[in-house]
């Protein structure tokens, strides 16, 4: 039995923001213009993204809020009503309650009845995780369809009083404010059934390679910004004392980054002598980075080890839409399905690595054509 | 995998150049995730490497670097005629590298070290071991697995000048004593190109290939080796 990308929806909430205008969303540190955010934003290379708060940093939308824009988006371009969806499948990196698990909130803004619900843990490839539980479930005949949200509303983590509740300018450091230009909202929705529509994508196989045995935490969010302090958030006698030391800011350790991509290139080059995928014959190329990356001796030297892509099969619509956390690949293969039309036959590689402790996952998508 | 707009000017190499390389990466990717896990560089990616652990770490260093430029030496005299193209490149790199030691001395004493204790110094195990492999390995004839080799040195040479020096800068607070390390990190472009030229002059078939992934799989074992013994004892 196989399973069959259908629909796919995407939700970017309010207005395009341009770099000029994030600190009028985000607010000022201590009052003044961030000196780092010019450096992070050259290297990221994102123009615009979107964030579900205003100008008064109030939230004006919902982590299943979001998701739900998304989904019906998705099933609209579908035979499913949202009442005959079998099984639920989500991720985000932070919903807005601790607990009870994502999939339970946005099967309740969603109202689909008596559903299977899934949800996965994680940052940025929680959703090809979320997408292979519900895969896997349709090739077992187990549920004939399956509807999968990733959904991001990680600008919260980047308002001023954050930084400012955790030391300000003075103790803000390049690894805490990194990700403050990198990240915004967004959520999107793939609908996966068990027989294609008029043009699916067949889901050949999902893999992922984790690493975290080895390598040192790399994005988190729940430690303190000492090395020598072992204590994460709730260790702390309040909450309070949590967020003053730090342990509730998101933090991006930097120069483990490298890491984190020669460690995706691990897994894509283990992948091919699997004979999973053959990089000159594969026609599409959908990554969850940041391009500066690619830059890199790696890269050309898999150019000479003849393990490349060619550049003509790379998109992607980070710079455009923002770095989502794991909506993003989902909101990629959206835009990327919705602009291009592709014949039967095609074949398509997601690739997302996922920094917060080296775990990079890897999507095969192959075109049909329903007969 | 790539993107990348500079790649314009294409290295070619052949088919089984290619897949040596390509199995040389994961070697080296499998490499570095084991180094992460190594205690003495554990501290180092983890923000708490002293200016004692960076004095340990070379005293343990110093001996495999004198070493290393004896066994290129001795494989630039195992290649025949046959491979005289080969020499003459290996007798090159021997040439650049036979005095670095004295420089990873003066770091040692510039990190508060005493130049006696360095200079009388034994080879740790992992040295012991991977000296004696390949020793070994450059006296039998025409001994072109050790490309594999020559990658894995190269690579650290790589990552000691951009990974290691700059942490150690940053966590020891010592100025001008990492120049030993970065010193590595020059001419990285005429090494690559260079090792790309002497994989395509090699690699003429499935068997030679094996040997020289099978070379940088040692190598990468027992230089972890000696990296483990630094903490140990």
């Amino acid at each position: 039995m196989n399973a069959y990308i259908t629909a796919t929806g995407a939700h970017l909430p309010g207005p395009p923001i341009n770099n000029d205008e994030i600190e009028n969303v985000l607010g000022l540190v201590d009052g003044k213009p961030s000196r780092l955010k010019k450096r992070i934003l050259k290297a990221n290379g994102i123009k615009t993204r979107h964030y579900a708060l205003n100008g008064g940093h109030e939230t004006t939308d919902s982590v299943p809020g979001m998701g739900a824009k998304a989904a019906r988006q998705a099933l609209s371009a579908s035979h499913v009503d949202t009442h005959d969806i079998r099984m639920l499948s989500c991720a985000t990196t932070q919903g807005d309650f601790v607990a009870p698990g994502f999939a339970s909130l946005m099967q309740a803004e969603l109202g689909i009845p008596r559903v299977e619900i899934h949800t996965t843990h994680g940052i940025c490839s929680s959703s090809l995780m979320a997408v292979k539980a519900a895969a896997n479930t349709i090739r077992l005949g187990e549920q004939p369809n399956a509807l999968v949200v990733a959904s991001e509303l990680a600008s919260r983590l980047f308002k001023h009083t954050r930084y400012e509740a955790a030391g300000g300018g003075k103790v803000i450091d390049f690894n805490a404010e990194f990700l403050r230009w990198m990240l915004s909202d967004g959520a999107g929705a793939l609908l996966v059934e068990s027989t294609p529509s008029t043009r699916s994508a067949r889901i050949d196989w999902i893999r992922s390679f984790s690493h975290a045995d080895a390598y040192p935490l790399c994005m988190s969010i729940g430690g303190t910004r000492d090395n020598d302090d072992a204590r994460t958030w709730q260790d702390f006698p309040t909450y309070a004392e949590a967020e003053a030391a730090g342990a509730l800011l998101i933090r991006q350790d930097v120069k483990l980054l490298d890491d984190v991509v020669k460690m995706g290139i691990d897994g894509a080059l283990r992948l091919i002598d699997e004979g999973a995928f053959n990089p000159a014959t594969l026609d599409h190329m959908l990554c969850h980075y940041s391009s500066h990356h690619f830059r890199s001796k790696i890269f050309e030297m898999l150019d000479v080890a003849g393990a490349s892509i060619a550049e003509h099969k790379w998109y992607t619509n980070l710079y455009e839409r923002g770095n989502t956390g794991c909506a993003s690949i989902f909101i990629m293969l959206d835009e990327f399905l919705r602009t291009h039309d592709l014949e039967p036959g095609e074949t398509i590689l997601c690739m997302v690595p996922e920094s917060g402790r080296f775990n990079t996952a890897y999507m095969h998508l192959t075109m049909v054509e329903n007969p | 995998m790539s993107a990348n707009p500079e790649a314009l000017e294409r290295t070619v190499i052949g088919e089984h150049a290619q897949a040596a390389l390509r199995s040389l990466m994961q070697v080296w990717f499998d490499f570095e995730r084991e180094l992460a896990q190594v205690p003495i560089l554990r501290k180092l990616l983890d923000g708490r490497f002293a200016k004692e652990d960076y004095r340990t770490l070379l005293l343990n260093l110093r001996q495999q670097v004198i070493e290393g430029s004896r066994w290129i030496s001795r494989s630039a005299s195992s290649f025949d005629r046959d491979f005289s193209d080969v020499r003459s490149e290996v007798i090159g790199h021997a040439r650049d590298e036979h005095r670095d030691y004295e420089m990873l001395e003066k770091d040692f004493v510039a990190a508060g070290g005493d130049l006696d204790a360095i200079r009388g110094r034994e080879r740790n195990l992992g040295s012991e071991a991977l000296h004696g492999y390949l020793m070994y390995r450059a006296s039998r004839p025409n001994p072109v697995e050790l490309l594999g080799a020559m990658w894995i040195i190269e690579g650290l040479g790589e990552k000691m000048a951009n990974d290691w020096a700059g942490r150690i800068d940053e966590q020891t607070g010592l100025d001008g004593a990492t120049r030993f390390l970065k010193y590595h990190g020059e001419n990285d472009d005429d090494h690559l190109s260079k090792l790309y030229q002497l994989l395509d002059r090699v690699c003429v078939d499935e068997a030679t290939v094996a040997q020289i992934v099978k070379c940088a799989q040692v190598v990468a074992r027992l230089y972890r080796l000696q990296l483990e013994e630094v903490t140990r004892g």
